[in-house]
């Protein structure tokens, strides 16, 4: 049994589960640090308008993704997306390969959050506990 | 790999301090605007994240590996 060790903090005062991980890709080429909110509401993973710019993933790049052509409703925004669909997330020894939804519109205030989704939770397998009174959590993967 | 636990590491160490400082951050007139921290204190900010990306680059730092967040005005909502 592996376990990946989760944050719990007030994140712009909600209290909020929290993964951080390396997101690579061969092709882009992309390697950045991601932080995002672990969130059962969403079946998707999605990196945010202000990661888009971070990892300088330019327009050109993003428009030659697969696309989804519907828009995402999150947090009171819309956005447009498209899947990064050979990202490698990597949450310390344990990486796993999944598709990841890009925004590609929609991100000009650049404000919307990252969701780490039941998409991830389906892929590995996993089991989440989440103690919000002594703000603990963890995913738990059998091997 | 161990140099990319040490960039996960900082990066964590860097979040913590944001999310423990986050009122401090608005007393100091932050709120609304994106802020970028390494070894815990600010070293960009602005209401534009293309401005604070350039103040990084300007700083030889890579972006991709720094913490950058927007200050919501307190007691703000959101749900996902």
């Amino acid at each position: 049994m592996k376990q990946i060790p989760l944050e719990v903090c007030h994140y712009d005062d909600n209290l909020r589960i929290i993964a951080r991980f390396l997101l690579r890709c061969n092709d882009p080429k992309i390697f950045a640090i991601i932080e995002a909110i672990v969130d059962t509401g969403s079946p998707i993973t999605i990196i945010g308008p202000r990661d888009v710019k971070r990892i300088r993933f330019s327009p050109l790049q993003r428009e030659r993704l697969e696309g989804r052509n519907k828009p995402i409703n999150i947090g009171g925004s819309q956005m447009f997306t498209k899947i990064l669909n050979n990202a490698k997330l990597k949450f310390g020894e344990l990486e796993i390969e999944m598709p990841v939804d890009v925004p590609i519109k929609g991100e000009e205030k650049a404000i919307q959050p990252r969701l780490l989704g039941v998409d991830f939770m389906l892929k590995t397998k996993a089991k989440l506990f989440f103690d919000p009174t002594n703000k603990k959590a963890h995913f738990e993967i059998e091997e | 790999m161990d140099q990319e636990l040490e960039l996960l590491h900082k990066f964590e160490k860097d979040s913590e301090w944001f999310h423990k400082n986050i009122n401090k951050l608005r007393n100091e007139g932050f709120t609304n605007k994106f802020v970028a921290v390494k070894e815990s204190k600010p070293i960009a900010f602005g209401k534009s994240i293309d401005l604070v990306i350039k103040e990084i680059e300007a700083k030889n730092q890579n972006p991709s590996y720094i913490f950058i967040e927007f200050v919501h005005p307190k007691g703000k909502i959101i749900i996902l």
